[in-house]
C-alpha cells in the first residue's frame, strides 16, 4: 500500500481565505415547472453549488438531474445581457435580425409607444404568450392581461402538448390540474401514457421518491406505453400498445369491470357521481318540473325525486322507469349498457393488447380495489380503494384526447377509487390553510346540478361548468369552443380562414412573450414562422436567443431562476405541490445572483411598462383579482409598488403580517400539516363527478349552430356523454410504405427545448441511448434493412421530414418510432443544443383538423416511412 | 472502517441525479464521470428489461489501481479505505487505468471549460481550478463531505433513495444488513478486487 501524508486532501491541509460571502440561499429550482425547492450556495457572489433543501417537501431535499445542473444554464455565456433591436425588417426563419444594442430606455419606449396605440384601438389586439418552465410568470402575466384588457394569453405549446385532456378531465373528475396513484396507499397503479414518479413536471423529484417507496413496498406498477423506458421500466408489467389507442384499452377494461365481474361501488356511484340521474329518450336528465333539479329514482318512495331530496342509498343505478309516461333510465344504466360493445377482443384488434392481458389486467384491478373497505389514517377513517388508473400526456395527446383520458378516469370512478386512501388522487383539491391564518383555503363545491366546481384553478376557464358557446372574442376561439385552453388556433395554417369565417372584429398585432420558443414547441417551424410574421411587433423576454427571438423585434435580457423574485413558486397546490399525506409547503424564489450585465427581472419590468402605459390602476386590480387579495393587502388605487412589495402583500395576505417578504426571505418557505379530510377529500365532501357528460349534448348543438352555418363542421360524435373509442387520423393512414406511427415523449433530462443548451444535460443526452436516437423496434427496423446508428430520414404522408440516427431496440412497439423530448434547435445563439437531437414537432400539422373538436388539444401522433439516408458512421 | 456504498436498482430510475449533481460537486471536466448512469435494454419484445445501472469507483478491497501506480499517488486512506489519488504526485503514467476492471478513472488531460470557446464558467472557474491536468481524477466518496460528517453528493442527492451510503465492516450498518437481506451483489466480482459498491436485485 503506498504511504500517505496524514494531511492530504483533508480541509485541515487547504489554507482557505476567510470568504465575504458564503451563504446558502433558500430558493426555487425553475429547470421544469415542478419548481422544486432548492438552496443555492454562493461563495463570493458565484454560485458554486445548488442542492435540494431539505426542509421543503417539494423535492424533500432532493433534485433531478436538470435541477442539479441548473448552474451551468445560469453562467451560460450565450445568455442574452443587454436589450436588442433588429435591425432588419425582414422576417424568416434563418433570417438575421442584424440586432443592435439600445438602451432600457429606448426599448420600454418604443414597447410602450405600441402598447398605448394598441390599448386605444383595441387591446385584445395584444397576445400575451409565456413559458410553461417558470409557473410562477403566471401571476405577472396573467395580472398584465387583465388590467391592458386582453384575453389573449397562452402558454407555449403547453396545453397542446400536455394538458388539454389532462387538466379539463382532471379538473372536472378530481378538482385538480392532474393525477396519480396515492403513492402511500396504493397497491395497484395503472399508467396510460404517464410517467408520474419517473420524469419532470409536477412535483416530480417527490414523486420520484414516492413512487420508489411504494414500489420496495409491493405496489403493482402495470404501465400501458409504446416504449419501455422510464415508468415502463420500473412496472411490474409492460404494455406495449398501439400509438394513441388507450381509449380503446381503457373502454374495454369498463366493459369487463362492470359487465363481467360486475365489480362496482355502488355506494360510490350513487352518493358521488351522476351516475343515478334518471335521462329519457333525448339522453338528457329528466328534471323536476318545480325545481329543474335532475331526478334520480328513489327505490323506497318507488318513484322519481330531485337527487338532492333522496337518500343517496335509495337511489336506483340500473332499471328502466317511467316518469310522468316518459321512459327513463340512470345515466350509469346507460352507460353499462355502452360498455358491452368494447368488448377485448374488439379492442385488441385496435390496441394490439391481447384480450386475454386486458381480463387478466382489470380483473387484478377489481380484487385490489377491495371495494367497501376503509382503513384508519391520523385517527379519521375513510374509504380505502388501493387501485389507481392514471393518464396524462401520452394518452391524450391526441384528436380523440377527451375520451381517452375519461375513459381511464372512468375505471377509477366505477371502483370508486377517487380521492380516497390509496386510490387516483388529484393534487391538492382542497386545502384548509394555514393553522394560524386559515388561508389559503379552497375546496371543491356544487352547480346546482349537484355537480363539482374545482376550488382552485390555474387560469383561462374553470373546467366545469362549461360556458356558454359565443361567436368567438378570442384569437384561440375558445370562447367558442368552450371546453378548450390552449389553441392550436393563433398559429395554425387555417387561423385567417377561421377568423374570417368566425367574423372576429380584429386581428392581433402584437406579442409579449416570455421565453417560449414558439417556433419549436408547437408543431411544424413554418406554420408558426408564418404566423409570426403578420405581428407589427413581438416583444421578448429571453435569457437566449432562440428560434423565436429570431422573429422578435425587441429582446429584453432576463434575469433567470436564480436571480428573480416570486412569492408563489408552487401555489396553487394543485399544480405542483405532492398529493398524499405529509406537510402544505409554500416556498419562494428569491436572487442568488445579481443580474449580469443589463438583465432585469421580467416581473419589474413588466410593472414599468404597464406605467409607461399609464394603466398601474388596472394592473393592481389585476393583481388584486389574480391572487385574491383582501384587505389591508389588497393594492390601492394605481400606487406604483415593486414586485417584490406585490409578493410581500401576496405572502401576508395568507400567512398573517409577521410573515412577509423579509420572513420569506430568511426562512425560504412555510409548511403546517395535512389532515386526512383534505387530501382524502372526496369522503367528506358533498359534490358529484360525471361519469356521464349530459350538457355535451347542449354544448355540441350550441357551438355548431355558430359555427356550421360559417362553414365548420363540428363532428357530433365527438360529443356524446359517454366516452367512446375515436381514431387519430394516422390511424385511418394506410399509404404504402407508411409503416410507423411516430410520437414524442418526455426525456428525463431533458425540459421543453430549453435544458438543451445545457452542456451538462447535453453530455448526458450524448451518451444515454435514447436521448437524441430515433427508438425503432428491432426486428421492425432490420425488416427495413436498418442497423444501429443509421441516419435515416422520417417523413409524413403530408412532405414533413426530420432526420436521425437510429436506435434499434425491443423496448418498443413494432409500429411505433419514438423520438424524445423537444431537440433540434438550429440557431447560432444556442451553440450547445445546436444540431442534437430530433424536432419531432416538425412532423405535427397545426389546424382544425388535426385537433380535437372538443378541447383543441392537437394530435401527437404522424403515419411516418423511414428512408435509409447512410451507414452508422 | 470501510465505506462503501449499496445501489437499489429497484428504487433507481436512471433519472441521472447521481451522474449530475457528483459533476456539480466536483466540477469535473467534460467526459469525466465520476458518477455515471448506464442504461441496458435485455430480452426480446414484448418481454423486455431496460435496466438503470448507476456506476461509480468500487473502492476495492484489494484496489489494482493502487498495486499498480508507480509512484504512490494512488492510494487507500487506512481510516476508512477510501481509494484516493494523491495528485502530487500523480505522473499521468495511466497505468491505474489500464488495471481498473472498472473504468472508474479518468485523465486530465487539458482544461477543457464546458462551453469551449466561451470559456471557463464562474462556476467552473472557483469549482474546478484545483484540478491539477495531466493526473488521474476519480472519485473519492465526496470525502470532504463526508468528514465533515454529510455523505457523497450523489448519495445525499438522489430522488429515489436509491443510494444507501455507509460502513461495510460494521455488521449493523444500513449497508451490511441491506446486502445481506436483499442479496446484494457487486459488479465484475470475478476480478477479485472486492468492490464495496453493491447493487440491490431490481
Amino acid at each position: 500500500m503506498n504511504i500517505i501524508d496524514p494531511k492530504f486532501g483533508t480541509l485541515e491541509a487547504e489554507e482557505k481565505a476567510p470568504h465575504e460571502d458564503n451563504t446558502w440561499v433558500s430558493s426555487s429550482c425553475a429547470l421544469c415547472y415542478g419548481s422544486c425547492s432548492i438552496k443555492a450556495h454562493r461563495v463570493d457572489g458565484v454560485i458554486v453549488k445548488i442542492e435540494g433543501n431539505p426542509d421543503s417537501v417539494v423535492g424533500k431535499g432532493r433534485l433531478c438531474g436538470k435541477g442539479v445542473s441548473g448552474i451551468m444554464s445560469h453562467y451560460d455565456p450565450n445568455r442574452v445581457t443587454k436589450p436588442l433591436r433588429r435591425t432588419n425588417p425582414e422576417k424568416g426563419i434563418g433570417v438575421d435580425p442584424k440586432w443592435k444594442e439600445v438602451s432600457w430606455d429606448e426599448a420600454l419606449d418604443e414597447i410602450a409607444a405600441e402598447l398605448v396605440r394598441i390599448r386605444a384601438e383595441d387591446p385584445r389586439k395584444l397576445l400575451l404568450q409565456r413559458t410553461t418552465t417558470v409557473t410562477a410568470s403566471r401571476l405577472p402575466f396573467q395580472a398584465f392581461a387583465a388590467g391592458f384588457g386582453t384575453p389573449n394569453h397562452s402558454t407555449g405549446g403547453g396545453g397542446l402538448h400536455c394538458g388539454n385532456g389532462a387538466h379539463l378531465i382532471s379538473g372536472i373528475m378530481h378538482a385538480s390540474w392532474g393525477v396519480l396513484p396515492d403513492f402511500q396507499y396504493c397497491n395497484y397503479a395503472i399508467y396510460f401514457g404517464a410517467s408520474k414518479g419517473h420524469s419532470a413536471g409536477h412535483a416530480s423529484t417527490s414523486n420520484m421518491g414516492m413512487a420508489a417507496d411504494a414500489r420496495a413496498r409491493g405496489m403493482k406498477m402495470v404501465v400501458v406505453d409504446p416504449m419501455c423506458n422510464f415508468a415502463a421500466a420500473k412496472a411490474s408489467e409492460w404494455v406495449p400498445i398501439r400509438v394513441g389507442t388507450d381509449g380503446a384499452l381503457a373502454l374495454a377494461m369498463c366493459n369487463v369491470l362492470v359487465n363481467d365481474l360486475g365489480v362496482i361501488d355502488a355506494p360510490y356511484l350513487k352518493a358521488k357521481t351522476n351516475g343515478p340521474y334518471l335521462t329519457g329518450p333525448d339522453k338528457r336528465y329528466m328534471r323536476d318540473a318545480f325545481t329543474g333539479k335532475p331526478l334520480v329514482w328513489d327505490e323506497r318512495a318507488g318513484g322519481a325525486r330531485p337527487f338532492d331530496e333522496s337518500d343517496p342509498a335509495d337511489m336506483a343505478l340500473e332499471g328502466t322507469f317511467s316518469v310522468d309516461g316518459t321512459a327513463c333510465r340512470p345515466s350509469f344504466d346507460r352507460l353499462k349498457e355502452h360498455f358491452l360493445q368494447f368488448t377485448p377482443e374488439w379492442a385488441e384488434e385496435i390496441t394490439t393488447v391481447p384480450a386475454a392481458n386486458i381480463r387478466r389486467i382489470t380483473k387484478e384491478f377489481a380484487d385490489e380495489a377491495r371495494v367497501g373497505s376503509t382503513i384508519v389514517i391520523d385517527g379519521v377513517t375513510v374509504p380505502y380503494r388501493p387501485v389507481a388508473a392514471i393518464a396524462f400526456r401520452g394518452s391524450q395527446g391526441h384528436k380523440n384526447s377527451v375520451y381517452n383520458f375519461l375513459a381511464v378516469d372512468l375505471l377509477n370512478q366505477m371502483v370508486g377509487a377517487a380521492d380516497v386512501a390509496g386510490s387516483c388522487l388529484g393534487f391538492n383539491p382542497t386545502c384548509h390553510g394555514h393553522p394560524d391564518t386559515g388561508q389559503p383555503w379552497y375546496e371543491p363545491n356544487a352547480d346546482p346540478d349537484g355537480l363539482m366546481i374545482t376550488g382552485m384553478w390555474m387560469g383561462y376557464h374553470y373546467p366545469y361548468p362549461v360556458g356558454a358557446p359565443r361567436l368567438p372574442q378570442n384569437i384561440g376561439l375558445q370562447d367558442l369552443f368552450v371546453m378548450s385552453m390552449t389553441s392550436p388556433f393563433l398559429d395554425s395554417t387555417d387561423r385567417e380562414k377561421l377568423w374570417d369565417d368566425m367574423d372576429l372584429p380584429y386581428r392581433p398585432e402584437m406579442i409579449i412573450n416570455y421565453g417560449s420558443n414558439l417556433l419549436m414547441s408547437i408543431a411544424n417551424k413554418d406554420v408558426v414562422a408564418e404566423s409570426l410574421k403578420t405581428y407589427k411587433m413581438i416583444v421578448s423576454f429571453d435569457v437566449l436567443l432562440t428560434e423565436t427571438s429570431e422573429f422578435a423585434d425587441i429582446v429584453l435580457p432576463d434575469c433567470d431562476y436564480l436571480q428573480s423574485k416570486d412569492s408563489r413558486s408552487n401555489f396553487p397546490f394543485i399544480f405542483s405541490l405532492p398529493a398524499g399525506m405529509g406537510e402544505w409547503c409554500w416556498p419562494i424564489r428569491q436572487p442568488v445572483a445579481e443580474p449580469q450585465g443589463e438583465q432585469r427581472p421580467m416581473a419589474e419590468v413588466m410593472l414599468e411598462l404597464a406605467d409607461r402605459v399609464g394603466f398601474r390602476a388596472d394592473l393592481n386590480a389585476g393583481y388584486n383579482g389574480a391572487i385574491n387579495l383582501r384587505p389591508p393587502y389588497r393594492l390601492e388605487g394605481d400606487k406604483k409598488y415593486t414586485y417584490e412589495e406585490i409578493c410581500d402583500h401576496d405572502l401576508k395576505n395568507n400567512f398573517g403580517p409577521e410573515h412577509g417578504w423579509e420572513w420569506f426571505k430568511e426562512h425560504g418557505l412555510i409548511k403546517w400539516d395535512k389532515k386526512p379530510e383534505e387530501v382524502y377529500w372526496r369522503a367528506f365532501v358533498d359534490v358529484r363527478v360525471p361519469i356521464y357528460w349530459e350538457w355535451m349534448i347542449d354544448t355540441h348543438k350550441e357551438i355548431a349552430a355558430i359555427a356550421e352555418p360559417r362553414g365548420l363542421q363540428i363532428p357530433e360524435e365527438y360529443y356524446d356523454p359517454m366516452a367512446t373509442w375515436l381514431p387519430c387520423l394516422s390511424h385511418e393512414e394506410h399509404g404504402e410504405g407508411f409503416d410507423f406511427y411516430a410520437f414524442y415523449y418526455r426525456d428525463i433530462i431533458h425540459t421543453n427545448s430549453y435544458t438543451m443548451e445545457n452542456p451538462w444535460l447535453d453530455e448526458a443526452a450524448r451518451l444515454d441511448p435514447f436521448s437524441y436516437n430515433i427508438a425503432i423496434n428491432t426486428e421492425s427496423g432490420r425488416a427495413q434493412g436498418l442497423a444501429d446508428g443509421d441516419a435515416i430520414a422520417v417523413e409524413t404522408s403530408t412532405g414533413r421530414r426530420v432526420e436521425g440516427r437510429v436506435k434499434l431496440t425491443e423496448a418498443i412497439h413494432p409500429e411505433g418510432l419514438g423520438i424524445a423530448a423537444l431537440a433540434g434547435h438550429w440557431v447560432d445563439t444556442m451553440p450547445i443544443a445546436k444540431g442534437k437531437g430530433v424536432f419531432f414537432n416538425e412532423l405535427l400539422e397545426l389546424d382544425y383538423e388535426h385537433a380535437s373538436p372538443v378541447n383543441l388539444n392537437l394530435d401527437l401522433c404522424a403515419k411516418v416511412k423511414i428512408t435509409r439516408l447512410e451507414a452508422a458512421s | 472502517m470501510r465505506l462503501g456504498m449499496v445501489i437499489d436498482l429497484k428504487r433507481c430510475i436512471g433519472c441521472y441525479g447521481c451522474q449530475l449533481s457528483c459533476k456539480a460537486e466536483n466540477g469535473t471536466p467534460p467526459g469525466v464521470f465520476f458518477a455515471r448512469v448506464l442504461k441496458q435494454v435485455s430480452g426480446k419484445y414484448p418481454t423486455v428489461q431496460n435496466t438503470f445501472l448507476p456506476v461509480l469507483c468500487n473502492h476495492c478491497d484489494d484496489p489494482p489501481c493502487v498495486e499498480v501506480c508507480p509512484t504512490g499517488a494512488a492510494f487507500v486512506w487506512e481510516e476508512d479505505g477510501i481509494v484516493d489519488v494523491d495528485h502530487d504526485k500523480c505522473v499521468g503514467c495511466r497505468t491505474c487505468m489500464l488495471a481498473c476492471p472498472y473504468s472508474q478513472r479518468f485523465f486530465n488531460d487539458e482544461t477543457r471549460p464546458y462551453f469551449g470557446e466561451g470559456g471557463a464558467t464562474p462556476f467552473e472557474t472557483a469549482r474546478a481550478s484545483h484540478h491539477q491536468t495531466g493526473v488521474i481524477l476519480k472519485c473519492n466518496l465526496c470525502r470532504d463531505r463526508v468528514r465533515d460528517g454529510g455523505k457523497p453528493a450523489c448519495v445525499e442527492n438522489c430522488p429515489t433513495v436509491a443510494r444507501i451510503f455507509g460502513d461495510f465492516d460494521d455488521p449493523n450498518s444500513e449497508v451490511s444488513h441491506l446486502i445481506k437481506e436483499r442479496g446484494g451483489f457487486p459488479l465484475r466480482p470475478e476480478k477479485g478486487t472486492k468492490p464495496r459498491v453493491y447493487y440491490l436485485p431490481a
